[in-house]
């Protein structure tokens, strides 16, 4: 068994074996974190675990136990978008939109760390995050002007 | 049949919108036996509460489109965005569609939802005339209300007025809409409609489909392709915890369980005996096989005689070129649930052509397409692919079986191997062109792997370029891996040929590849696509020794024209493109941000295809279909790109979806060219640097 808090919420994962991605998906019904590879190559899975991005894909609840997992849908805050979702927002930083939970999980995680990221270091932390779409321009910008939403 | 919509005021119209295609019977040719409803259904309603609901049997994949047709009806209506509710996609509710592909939507829908709401405006303004007891001439419709145009005072709301006067209307075909110089909310930047549940995770697509009992499903692939199954034993995987049945139904072999990874567990000790066939063909094969067994030859263009062009022209030149298969890669791999209700099937399939899908299965399963309901959650990218869309079979026969709904979602090694492939093609091109680079000859020869989808290789391979003597022939050939649409088709593929020709023949003469092709360029809409593409870049002739290259490419898809010139500096077998400068031609633009998205991806998607992407595939099995082994553009590979939009107002309003992928290869092998001398023929680039 495992124990974790998800978006706040205290939670009992009968199986430490099971996927962290399947769990949060089908067992807690939390479908905005997706699957895309399996392989951890794509980051559309991506969620912050104590505050650091991981790839739900290639995790187990029992690698997360004791941990404070957020996902997508607990990112907002009191019904207040979090400064990257406001900025994807104003950038129309997305198209088909399955991936962007992911880049916008990786990206929280990287403003975590780094206040001001140059936009060399935004492509470092985004690289492992893959939109078909090619809307990447658009959520390096995102990206950029979130820092600056979220250091006003 | 589409359910009536009750309450409110319904505009109703004629669906199954240019059905089939003029000119090229497209519909019939790609997905055979289509049974169109022509309507009349409803297409744009007011609601009781003064709220805006449109119906499109389109789909939403990233596109835009429910942005688009919230605009429209918008902008007709007189209302703000935020009202505007667009159904996609669902067989009971929305107007019969051939499917959303061949960027129609708002070519033919974005049309239909104007004059259906341009219709209700009337008939709202006719109400309220009745209602302040004014003529019609002095009211206005303004924010969700009709009012006086002397009296703001004197006003009354669409929920007023739509509960006073319900019914349903029939759309007026020659109705007012509302012209290109007073748009208010078409043709502006407006915020995306779907955004908002897009960055909070609340957007459904069909892997995110969960329905009450569910169970999930594994199922059983062949080692190969065509592989036979022999038998099946299912002892072990019976008895695994959580496996709940193995259902074996035609060609359809599932585990399912309460979880998805006790079915995959299941799979695993499912024991399996197939024979596989021996005749493939392999990757290194499939050019000679092309050149060899050409069939079905298709005269696209004909003009004059290429053979005696040839023979005048001061200068000839021939060359081959061949495109892999590319795979497509939509973001989220194909998904379906179905659930059965007596014998009613309901199935949410992310495909791009519910309707179609909703004939299909009724033929699949042998019952009637009135049993069927096919609902279309958002798509996780498409790209065109979509169109063909197994796991809505596989579901709805498991499920037959099983009693209780099923999911099937497919992996993506499965989404790779088990869907379909931008075709491979073979290119032959001979030219004869004068000293001063006027074309003389063009004698254009394409065999695509398209097998019973030749439409999917003729895209795009007219030529542009003036001659006294063209001949375009386009034939099909072996076809190892399933061919299946792709964004432009094989547009793409043929302007790679076509467009690296041209630079070759630049090449030839020391000529500036876009003094070339101005040269031989009549259509006023091309010419200015490329002299805006080459302004904005700040094009100028090759720079030796400055380690970067220029390339352009220009042509023509879904009724618009693109030109792209591009910068690249090449470092070992690593290809940077550094900027792109772009033009389009789309007619009259609906929503100029959602054109700019769309060339943006459509170069980023094509940069793939140019430098990385290529299926690998040997004895019935791809090789590369997982993305440890396939790579396409990541945030770090993408160029600087700029977007101008040139169109006129008073042309026709056509696709902006697709034609940004169709000069993008071709200018960017003509810039690694530019910079290294080493013309390639061959796509993927980097393959062959």
């Amino acid at each position: 068994m495992a124990t974790m808090h998800v978006n706040g919420e205290r939670h009992e994962a009968p199986d430490n074996r099971r996927n962290l991605l399947s769990y949060l998906r089908y067992d807690l019904g939390l479908t905005g974190t997706k699957y895309g590879c399996g392989e951890g190559l794509c980051g559309a899975c991506t969620v912050l675990v104590d505050g650091q991005p991981l790839k739900a894909c290639l995790s187990t609840v029992g690698s997360v136990a004791g941990g404070q997992v957020t996902t997508i849908e607990g990112l907002a805050n009191d019904g207040e978008l979090h400064p990257v979702q406001q900025a994807f927002l104003d950038e129309t930083a997305l198209q088909c939109g399955y991936c962007i939970p992911g880049f916008i999980m990786t990206a929280a995680g990287l403003l975590d760390r780094v206040s001001h990221p140059t936009r060399e270091q935004v492509r470092e932390a985004l690289a492992e995050n893959m939109c078909r779409c090619g809307t990447y321009l658009r959520i390096e910008r995102a990206v950029i002007s979130a820092a600056e939403i979220a250091n006003e | 049949m589409s359910e009536q919509e009750t309450g409110g005021l319904v505009i109703q119209g004629p669906a199954a919108l240019n059905f089939p295609p003029p000119s090229t019977g497209y519909a019939r040719s790609a997905y055979g036996n289509v049974t169109p409803d022509f309507g009349p259904a409803p297409w744009v309603s007011v609601r009781p509460n003064g709220h805006v609901r449109v119906f499109a049997g389109k789909v939403e994949y990233g596109q835009g489109i429910r942005w688009g047709l919230a605009m429209a009806a918008a902008e007709e209506l007189r209302v703000p965005l935020d009202v505007v509710e667009v159904v996609l996609g669902d067989t009971d509710r929305t107007p019969w569609d051939m499917g959303t592909f061949g960027s129609q939507s708002t070519r033919y829908t974005g049309v239909q939802v104007r004059k259906a709401a341009a219709t209700a405006r009337q008939a709202l303004l006719v109400a309220a005339s009745t209602t302040l007891d004014l003529p019609v001439e002095q009211l206005r419709c303004e924010g969700g209300a009709v009012t006086s145009a002397s009296d703001p005072a004197r006003t009354v709301s669409y929920a007023e007025l739509v509960r006073e006067h319900p019914g349903v209307r029939d759309l007026l075909e020659d109705v007012p809409v509302t012209p290109a110089s007073d748009f208010a909310v078409m043709g502006h930047d407006t915020g995306r409609v779907d955004a908002l549940d897009r960055v909070t995770g609340k957007a459904v697509y069909s892997q995110d489909v969960r329905r009450p009992g569910m169970l999930y499903a594994a199922l059983l692939r062949p080692p190969s392709y065509g592989a036979r199954l022999v038998s099946v034993d299912d002892t072990a995987a019976s008895h695994m915890p959580g496996v709940v049945q193995v259902v074996q139904d035609g060609p359809v072999v599932g585990v399912l369980a309460e979880s998805d990874e006790q079915a995959e567990l299941g799979l695993s000790v499912l024991q399996a005996e197939w024979e596989e066939r021996d005749d493939h063909i392999s990757q290194w094969d499939l050019p000679a096989a092309l050149a060899e067994h050409p069939h079905d030859p298709v005269t696209i263009q004909d003009d004059g005689d290429p053979e005696r062009g040839l023979q005048r022209a001061a200068h000839t030149l021939e060359a081959t070129y061949y495109i892999p298969y590319v795979s497509t890669v939509p973001m989220e791999p194909r998904a379906a649930v179905a659930e059965w209700d007596g014998d009613h099937l309901t199935v949410w399939a992310g495909t791009q052509r519910p309707f179609g899908i909703r004939g299909e299965l009724a033929a699949d399963l042998g019952i009637d397409e009135s049993q069927i309901h096919v609902i279309a959650p958002e798509l996780g990218g498409g790209f065109g692919a979509k169109s063909i869309y197994r796991p809505a079979f596989e579901a709805a026969r498991l499920a037959r079986t099983a009693g209780r709904p099923v999911r099937v979602a497919y992996s993506r090694q499965e989404e790779m191997a088990w869907t379909t492939f931008r075709p491979a093609a073979l290119i032959t091109i001979r030219s004869g062109f004068a000293s001063d680079g006027a074309l003389l000859a063009w004698d254009f020869n394409a065999i695509h792997t398209t097998t019973d989808r030749p439409m999917i290789g003729q895209r795009g391979s007219e030529s542009p370029y003036t001659a006294p003597d063209r001949k375009v022939v386009v034939s099909s050939g072996p076809a190892p891996l399933r061919p299946g649409s792709y964004r432009s088709l094989g547009g793409a593929v043929n302007h790679f040929a076509r467009e690296v020709h041209m630079d070759e023949i630049a090449q030839a003469l020391s000529m500036d590849p876009v003094e070339l092709r101005l040269k031989n360029l009549e259509d006023r809409r091309y010419r200015r696509v490329l002299e805006t593409a080459a302004e904005s870049f700040g094009w100028e002739p090759h720079t030796p020794g400055s380690g970067r290259g220029h390339g352009v490419a220009l042509g023509w898809d879904v009724g618009s024209y693109a030109a792209e010139c591009v910068e690249v500096r090449v470092r070992g077998k690593e290809v940077s493109v550094d900027r792109v400068s772009s033009a389009i031609d789309c007619g009259l633009v609906y929503n100029p941000e959602g054109i700019r998205n769309q060339m943006e991806g459509s170069i980023v998607m094509g940069l793939g295809t140019a430098l990385y992407e290529g299926a690998e595939f040997e004895g019935g099995r791809l090789l590369n279909g997982s993305f440890a082994r396939y790579r396409v553009p990541r945030i770090n590979n993408v160029p600087d790109m700029d977007v101008a939009i040139v169109g006129d107002d008073n042309e026709p309003p056509t696709g902006a979806g697709e034609p940004g992928i169709v000069p993008i290869a071709p200018a960017i092998a003509n810039a690694v060219y530019d910079v290294t001398g080493t013309r390639l023929r061959e796509l993927p680039l980097q393959r062959h640097l």
